[in-house]
């Protein structure tokens, strides 16, 4: 058990690109944060600088208070668990689970009694004879967990240890590594670029892009609660429709309007949001979650003022909801580089009840749940919520 | 509605009908024919030195002249003149020696090349591949003076060193490139576990490199045991290897080809067991880098 902190730490390859921009983040005892961004954007480097595999540019990684950017990988006490799964070919699951603790000089006995136990707990038993090359995927995903657990280490590091296995398995996987990571209470860092898996497993989930830090909370609270536009749309599936909007005054009060559409903005969402005012008579990114759009017709009583009128492109049909994907005025940007093609293509994703009778082709009456709507600074991208 | 299936009886017609001697299918029968012909013919000629030597070893001299009969003579004559065990001796003996220093070399240097970062290593890596290039007639004779400057000439220590010099560049390349092809998670895997590098190359490295280090010693046995130029310079007669050796036979004013053939066969028997033995392997190693 113990506590991992980073304090801005910084890592810049010698061709001057940096990899990671002063990150601070503390991982308390016993928690399970994940790291989660797209692909490059750092998350590896900063759990491979933890585990002591990458040097330290600037900053300082402590673990149980004691700095170790100083200190080789193998005095961190920390067990790792790759994405290849990294086992040692020419030997057999029980060897490879039993290999750091031979060379820890743990006695024979206890070696036995380690490895029957992780081998109990991750139903290895069978296989303990086998080398990897007999095991199937989930096997040696198994095997890697198994070598992590009998080292009864500090911390936990996970680089995208699902991410070899088929969708099925994955989703089984991930509840076990759960229900391990709680059972043991190891402090445990998990990388992946997938954000339901980082949903679903993270005790808290710190998102990264480009090397920064971007907002690390509860999963709960990163949906509900997104610090900038590129949270707001990395989380979420399908994601948050990000909308160039002006906030403004009119008569019945605070109105939203984009294209030709305009939203009543309540009075508990300006008091949500107190950095909105200083925007009004400007232009705002507006942010509605897909489910917040919904078919007034199925019964559930709308304000004539949150209802717009969409030109449903397309419908798609999941079985436990539609996706209904509508024309609109512009969509915000969240990537300069690619603005104009966003422009272009702005489309609007409402997440609906199977039910629903909206049809491609029809212009449709949508409600939103304007209660839930977000608002960010166009400039900065950060969120306009106090 | 059933699918449309055959009866016995019909499928049995359509496997004797018309499409058995199909052109497309007469064609690919000629033309599996034909490489069959082909590599019969390359056979032939990969073999007939071999049946000749066999063939004549088991003559006399007389029996060589009139190419029949067959008998011990060759034999008799090459043990005679000849101190055959001694010269296989020092063959392996220097064998031996010079590939534990090339493999000594090339899979360390090899493991550095590929797992460690350090300044410059591409440009060393670079230097070293490049001695392959350099042809060893062009630096014999400079070579030869350097190792009797060193009086390294009157032992075995001498080839030793220049068989080793000669072939470990090639299996530096190999051997790195090898290393290359192991995941760098499973060395930093190892880091993790607890092992220094020094251990980490003997415990996980060395072990899973067996198959390029079968391959180096096979095409290393072959090209020590066979080489004729350094053993007969740099070794004194005492110590001379068996191809060197049989190089004397020939030397005087008449050759004995039976003898001669004989001595063949006796010295090329050690390069079939070692190639048999590792076959498998070196298949393997030289394929090695192909695709994953």
């Amino acid at each position: 058990m113990s506590r991992i902190e980073l304090d801005a730490v910084t890592k810049q390859y010698p061709d001057g690109t940096t990899a990671v921009r002063a990150l601070d983040l503390a991982v308390s005892d016993g928690e399970l944060l994940v790291l989660v961004g797209p692909s490059g954007c750092g998350k590896t480097t900063a759990l491979r600088m933890i585990a002591g595999l990458e040097d330290i540019t600037s900053g300082t990684i402590s673990i149980d208070g004691r700095p170790v950017n100083d200190v080789e990988p193998r005095h961190r006490d920390i067990a790792m668990v790759f994405q290849s799964y990294a086992l040692y070919p020419h030997l057999s699951v029980y060897d490879n689970m039993a290999f750091s603790l031979k060379y820890r000089k743990t006695g024979k006995s206890e070696i036995k009694k380690r490895v029957a136990e992780a081998a109990r707990i991750l139903e290895l038993e069978p296989y303990l004879e086998r080398k990897p090359r007999q095991l199937s995927g989930g096997q040696r995903q198994r095997v890697a967990m198994g070598r992590a657990i009998v080292r009864q280490p500090r911390a936990f590091l996970m680089d995208e240890p699902l991410s070899n296995l088929d969708a099925k398995l994955r989703v089984q996987m991930r509840a076990e590594i759960a229900q391990l990571q709680r059972g043991l209470g190891t402090t445990t860092i998990y990388v992946t670029h997938d954000q339901t898996e980082a949903m679903t497993l993270g005790t808290r989930v710190a998102v990264i892009s480009g090397g920064v830090l971007q907002q690390v909370a509860p999963p709960g609270e990163l949906y509900r609660r997104p610090a900038n536009l590129f949270v707001a749309s990395f989380i979420g599936s399908p994601a948050m429709n990000l909308i160039d909007a002006r906030f403004e005054r009119s008569d019945g009060g605070p109105v939203v309007t984009f294209g030709e559409h305009r939203l009543a903005v309540p009075q508990s969402v300006l008091a949500a949001h107190p950095a909105l005012d200083r925007h009004l008579g400007g232009e705002i990114v507006l942010g509605i979650r897909p489910e917040h759009l919904y078919d007034p017709a199925l019964g559930r009583p709308a304000d004539p003022e949150s209802v717009i009128s969409l030109a449903i492109r397309l419908r798609e049909e999941l079985g436990s909801e539609v996706h209904a994907h509508a024309a609109i005025g512009r969509a915000a940007h969240v990537d300069q580089a690619t603005a104009d093609d966003v422009h272009s293509l702005a489309t609007l994703v409402a997440r609906m009840d199977p039910r629903t009778e909206i049809a491609e082709g029809q212009t449709a009456a949508v409600a939103v749940d304007t209660a839930e709507l977000h608002f960010f600074d166009k400039e900065s991208g950060a969120s306009l919520r106090g | 509605m059933a699918a449309p299936s055959l009866t016995p009886e019909r499928r049995a017609a359509t496997r004797q009908g018309p499409g058995r001697w199909s052109p497309r299918r007469l064609r690919r029968k000629t033309g599996t024919w034909g490489l069959f012909a082909l590599m019969l013919l390359v056979a032939v000629v990969m073999l007939y030195p071999f049946w000749y030597i066999i063939d004549n070893a088991f003559r006399s001299g007389t029996q060589f002249d009139r190419q029949s009969g067959h008998s011990l003579g060759g034999w008799r004559e090459l043990f005679a003149n000849l101190p055959v065990a001694g010269q296989m001796l020092n063959s392996t003996l220097v064998c031996v020696a010079a590939i534990a220093i090339i493999l000594l070399v090339s899979t360390t240097s090899g493991f550095a090349f590929a797992k460690l970062r350090y300044r410059g290593s591409g440009i060393v890596f670079l230097l070293v591949v490049s001695a392959l290039m350099v042809p060893l007639q062009s630096i014999i004779i400079p070579e030869y003076i350097n190792l009797a400057k060193l009086n390294l000439t009157s032992s075995y220590l001498g080839a030793i060193l220049v068989y080793a010099a000669l072939g470990t560049p090639f299996a530096t390349f190999l051997m790195a490139t090898y290393y290359r092809g192991i995941s760098d998670e499973l060395i930093e895997a190892a880091i993790i576990d607890g092992l220094g590098y020094e251990r980490t190359f003997v415990q996980i490295a060395l072990p899973l490199s067996l198959p390029a280090i079968a391959t180096i010693t096979v095409l290393q046995f072959i090209q020590i045991w066979d080489d004729l130029l350094v053993g007969l310079l740099f070794l004194p007669p005492g110590q001379r290897t068996i191809t060197a050796g049989l190089a004397t036979l020939s030397a005087g004013r008449t050759t004995s080809i039976p003898a001669l053939m004989a001595g063949s066969l006796i010295s090329a028997v050690p390069a079939i067991v070692v190639y048999l033995i590792f076959q498998r392997h070196l298949v393997k190693g030289l394929t090695l880098g192909m695709g994953k």
